[in-house]
């Protein structure tokens, strides 16, 4: 077992097993990972599950292959092993459906005194979303 | 909402502002919002909603000489918006104006955070295999290729830039969105 971070909107650690390209979780860690868990009736989150047809096709012996976890969720992943790093997506069709129903997702980042903002505390007021950067 | 690193290399530029100043050093906003370019502005109105969507915008004419774009028209629009909320454009015009990413920008952007964090982490050489990848994968993306500048010990200013920029022109100025408004003349 080692310590794999996992890159998305947010930063996570998790215990997992590494091996040739693979990065395999104990079912039990997959919340802490993807914030998804493995159910009877699918991948589940609240009270949203997807569907999985083979649920076998998810595991390496007992193992949740993170990449065919991602797969399932339709969450684009990067996986470098060696380096013990994951980065993954939104799930394409979330992403794709904000984009064309014209809704502005929440999204949260910390301010420069690290104090997190999520972009519907404005809500009821117009708002300029400026993407600047020093670069 | 700075596209940056760090809360550190975004100071220098926010004296003297005072509305929220966001840092995003995943890129979330890039994946989100499907930009490519800075400095990009989005319109949201109170339902949070998006009627005028991804555009070219300057807040003043400092860099005019270089991209011929003027800082006044569009601030005119956005002075009419907040007093009269009447919007420039029809939804469907929004919707038109702005692509969901292909499955290469997806994945240019993953490999970018993972580059950033690795980087972060003191783990350069993983930083470098996986910006390199992004480059690769988003060639004439801005948030990918002159972003990882600064980030890579190039300089956003320097000669990688203009090399990125001409073939950024020769691809046809490629932008995900709205061309900077013009004054009627």
């Amino acid at each position: 077992m080692t310590s794999v971070t996992i890159i998305g909107h947010d930063v996570r650690t998790v215990e997992a097993t590494v091996g040739a390209g693979h990065v395999l979780l104990d079912p039990e860690q997959l919340p802490a990972a993807l914030g998804w868990e493995l159910k009877p009736e699918g991948l589940c989150r609240d009270d949203v599950c997807v569907p999985v047809r083979e649920r076998s096709s998810l595991f390496v012996d007992d193992r949740l292959d993170v990449a065919r976890v991602a797969e399932a969720l339709r969450r684009p992943v990067v996986i470098d092993a060696d380096a013990r790093l994951v980065s993954i997506a939104l799930p394409t069709e979330q992403r794709r459906q904000a984009i064309d129903a014209l809704v502005a997702p929440a999204v949260e980042l910390a301010d420069l005194d690290g104090t997190r903002h999520s972009l519907d505390e404005w809500r009821g007021k117009k708002k300029l979303l400026v993407a600047f950067a020093s670069w | 909402m700075a596209l940056d690193d760090s809360a550190d290399d975004v100071r220098p530029w926010t004296e003297g502002i005072t509305y929220p100043v966001l840092v995003d050093p995943q890129h979330v906003l890039t994946e989100q919002y499907a930009i490519t370019n800075v400095p990009t502005v989005i319109w949201i109105d109170e339902d949070d909603r998006i009627v005028r969507p991804n555009g070219v915008a300057f807040s003043n004419d400092m860099f005019k000489e270089f991209t011929g774009d003027e800082s006044g028209p569009h601030l005119e629009l956005v002075r009419e918006w907040v007093h009269t909320g009447a919007v420039p454009m029809s939804p469907d015009e929004a919707r038109e104006a702005v692509d969901d990413l292909d499955d290469d920008a997806v994945l240019a952007r993953l490999h970018f955070r993972l580059a950033a964090h690795a980087r972060r982490a003191g783990d350069d050489a993983t930083a470098r295999a996986h910006f390199a990848r992004a480059a690769e994968l988003a060639p004439h993306d801005f948030t990918i290729r002159r972003a990882q500048l600064p980030l890579t010990g190039g300089d956003p200013f320097g000669q990688e830039f203009f090399g990125f920029y001409s073939e950024w022109q020769e691809a046809g100025r490629p932008y995900n969105g709205l061309g900077s408004v013009r004054s009627e003349s």
